[in-house]
């Protein structure tokens, strides 16, 4: 049974990644938006003069782009599934519930670490130039938005399999969504935060924060994983 | 159908009677409680502002407004300590031993607030006697919504899906009347209406979770699978109900926490009265609504028999 | 439940009811079907019929009593029993930006189909596809969908076959491809099918079951039934639906 629902969490996986590969749907509108994010954080800013230290709000921003990034692709990536009933196949096919939870939330990580890996040095080098940046630091930068995209793309996978069968799709997402993932943002944020001021108290402020998003992934990924039957089911 | 509206109404006159007796007990017998309402004495926090400042001294004028905050501002190479008098755009007004000192924005480098003693228990105070055991029951009627989701979930029983709706407007509710207290007391205790602090913050954030349950369950359209999502949805929620119960304990909170021993007498007896009297009302208002709701179903039930 | 029902009855429900509250999708439904016979489900919308194939195809659990299909019981060994069946609805559930081979590669290999690529292009070119293979079923008409979904229903040998409304939308043509594979692989398979159509329903059935508010209002074999008296209790029935 392990082996064969390891054979068939490859074949959704591949057949995410094949199909994103040929449309280039997800990265394309994800990475765009995230530039558009850009402009209006540039816009936001102007007024500020230059009397900030921008590494003191990067971090907010980061991640302020990569929850709503997120939410642009989790919803298409169960709106694929939806379109022409192709849940229903996958549900009529032998398979456990969590292989499908698992899968979806797989691709959605994958998907959503490559658009945070294009956003990152984008950001940097519009916001980040000129400022001191402690490389040492800057290097821990992976671990958070790794272990804070794999709860972002759990609990996303769970509340959009719900927000496709919704009228209002994306509204719905998002109400869900945002308030859902709030101590996992305040710890992301944190986290980031202390990577990019850097030092010695920026490292233990990282660590900090750490602590918090593992925390939230692990309560929020078993919850999900356990709730993920019904929801499909439903 | 008879048994609950007499339940419920029997809820309702205790918890008024109870909930009346609190108030008369907080107002005319019970002192004013007094919490570490402020920053709290002891564990001075100075803050050291040296931004623009405008910044500086909206900070100071925040602050001073408890009572007896003192500060330090640095101008011009040198250092003037003393209480806040006054301050503006233009300039700030210091009292210190030797008569007031008035600094310009101009010559303005830092300043430093520091925490002081308690501030002045007052009558703003009395609203704890209702806020805190409204906030309390807006828990407990969010795990009872929690619970009732698991149930259903587990029995897919209708009864349940319904229980659960039913606690979670209840609980709506509860969240509403606690954040109005908590915004009124906010603003005579600490000058503002609304604080970004990890109190305010985590329970607003479950204010919003509440409406989003509600929100998800109106933009479903099979009842099932508004059920099942609704009980889904309102267990990953209640998630946030300890996360907002224990942060004044985990992190350095301005919100006020109660700790055994900090109420005796008059004040004790007031408080206990107040939450007995809100669980009873908190039950009469499910009882009632779960009544209208019933009363709704036989009626779908009915209309669904006939249809037959 | 005994031996020997496994290997004669396709379908063996019992007091069937799916509820939720006082809504009844089906309510107390009992019926039996042996091997290799042709099930022609009719009724008005909201008779039941999709939950009932629902709850056959183990998409949806029933609330009481209890079904099996081919002996296997639709909650408890669900897993087991998703490999013997197989269902073909007027939604075509297919990945439109994979291409017929691909989505075909991909069930066989959620089904873990012994030698995926041979059994895909044997399928491939039995629902005459094999020259569109590559390309995106994004591009394919009506027809060529629902013959690529016969396909992928077929793929891991399904011994009940499980059709929703399966003629929905196509044309005269692709209707007479659909009628050339089903004739086909008749004699091999049992099938339920749900159908608008009660000429095409009758035409192929050797059942015929009515179904209204979730109740059975008539179920007998086809020898037994006598089409105008038949077309009656349809119409009639279609009638009650509208109310």
């Amino acid at each position: 049974m392990a082996s064969a629902s390891g054979r068939q969490l490859r074949a959704m996986l591949r057949k995410d990644i094949v199909m994103e590969l040929r449309t280039k749907e997800m990265i394309m509108s994800m990475g765009l938006y995230s530039l558009l994010t850009m402009v209006v954080y540039f816009v936001a800013l102007s007024q500020a003069g230059s009397n900030f230290d921008p590494r003191d709000i990067a971090a907010g921003l980061l991640w302020l782009a990569f929850i709503f990034t997120s939410m642009l692709g989790l919803n298409r990536s169960l709106v694929h599934e939806k379109d022409q009933g192709c849940l229903e196949a996958l549900l009529l096919s032998p398979v456990d519930r969590p292989v499908i939870f698992f899968a979806k939330a797989g691709g959605n990580l994958i998907f959503l670490l490559a658009v945070e890996a294009l956003t990152l040095p984008v950001f940097g080098f519009l916001f980040l130039q000129g400022t001191h940046l402690d490389w040492g630091s800057i290097a821990l930068l992976p671990l958070i938005l790794i272990v804070g995209s794999i709860g972002m793309a759990g609990v996303g996978t769970l509340l959009a399999t719900m927000s496709v069968n919704t009228s209002g799709k994306d509204f719905v997402l998002a109400m869900l969504f945002i308030p859902l993932m709030y101590p996992l943002l305040l710890g992301a944020v944190t986290a980031t935060g202390g990577a990019i001021v850097g030092g010695a108290q920026g490292v233990s402020v990282f660590w900090t924060g750490m602590g918090w998003v593992v925390g939230y992934d692990v309560i929020m990924l078993l919850a999900s994983y356990g709730l993920y039957e019904f929801i499909v089911g439903a | 159908m008879r048994s609950i509206t007499t339940r419920a109404m029997i809820a309702l006159v205790l918890g008024g009677v109870l909930t009346l007796g609190a108030f008369i007990g907080a107002f005319f017998w019970a002192g004013v409680p007094d919490f570490g309402f402020v920053r709290t004495a002891g564990q001075v926090d100075s803050v050291r502002y040296k931004g623009p400042f405008e910044q500086a001294i909206d900070e100071a004028r925040y602050l001073a407004n408890y009572a007896g905050y003192t500060v330090e501002v640095e101008a011009d190479g040198e250092s003037v300590r003393g209480e806040l008098v006054s301050a503006d755009a233009e300039s700030v007004e210091i009292a210190t031993g030797s008569g007031n000192v008035t600094i310009d924005a101009a010559d303005f480098e830092a300043a430093t607030v520091f925490g002081s003693e308690y501030g002045r228990p007052d009558w703003g105070q009395k609203i704890f006697y209702f806020h805190v055991p409204v906030a309390e029951i807006s828990f407990v009627v969010f795990a009872f919504a929690a619970f009732y989701a698991i149930r259903f979930l587990m029995t897919r029983n209708r009864d349940y899906d319904t229980k659960n709706r039913v606690s979670m407007e209840v609980t709506l509710v509860f969240v509403g009347l606690t954040m109005a207290t908590g915004i009124l007391w906010t603003k005579a205790a600490w000058g503002v209406w609304w604080d970004w602090e990890p109190r305010l913050t985590t329970y607003f954030i479950l204010t919003l979770l509440v409406i989003a349950y509600f929100v998800l369950r109106n933009s479903v359209e099979d009842e099932e699978r508004r059920a099942v999502y609704g009980a889904v949805f309102s267990i990953l929620a209640f998630i946030d109900v300890p996360i907002s119960f224990f942060i004044t304990r985990l992190i350095p909170s301005n919100h006020p926490v109660i700790e055994g021993g900090g109420l005796e007498g008059p004040m004790l007896i007031s408080f206990i009265l107040g939450q007995i009297g809100m669980i009873a009302l908190g039950y009469a208002i499910y009882q009632l609504r779960m009544g209208e709701v019933q009363l709704q179903e036989r009626i779908e039930q009915a209309k669904t028999l006939l249809e037959r | 439940m005994t031996e020997e029902h496994q290997h004669t009855l396709a379908l063996e429900v019992r007091d069937l009811t799916r509820a939720f509250g006082v809504r009844k999708a089906l309510d107390g439904v009992s019926l039996e079907l042996p091997v290799g016979a042709f099930l022609s489900i009719f009724g008005p919308n909201g008779a039941g019929k999709t939950t009932l194939v629902k709850v056959l195809t183990t998409l949806l659990n029933p609330s009481s009593g209890s079904a099996r299909v081919l002996g296997r019981d639709v909650v408890s060994d669900a897993v087991d029993l998703r490999t013997h069946i197989g269902l073909i609805s007027h939604n075509p559930l297919l990945y439109p930006d994979l291409t017929a081979e691909e989505n075909l590669l991909f069930f066989a290999d959620m089904y873990g189909v012994e030698q995926p690529h041979v059994r895909v292009s044997e399928l491939l070119e039995a629902v005459e596809l094999d020259h569109r293979k590559l390309d995106l079923t994004r591009t394919f008409s009506r027809g060529m969908l629902q013959r690529l979904s016969i396909a992928r229903a077929l793929l891991h040998r399904p011994e009940v076959i499980f059709l929703d409304e399966p003629y929905s939308g196509l044309d005269p043509h692709a209707m007479d491809i659909l009628d050339g594979l089903i004739a086909q692989i008749r004699d091999s398979h049992t099938f339920v099918m749900i159908s608008h159509d009660l000429d095409k329903g009758l035409e192929l059935c050797s059942h015929a079951l009515i179904l209204a508010k979730g109740r059975v209002v008539l179920y007998e074999p086809r020898e037994a039934i006598d089409d105008a008296a038949f077309r009656q209790t349809y119409r009639s029935t279609v009638g009650m639906g509208v109310s």
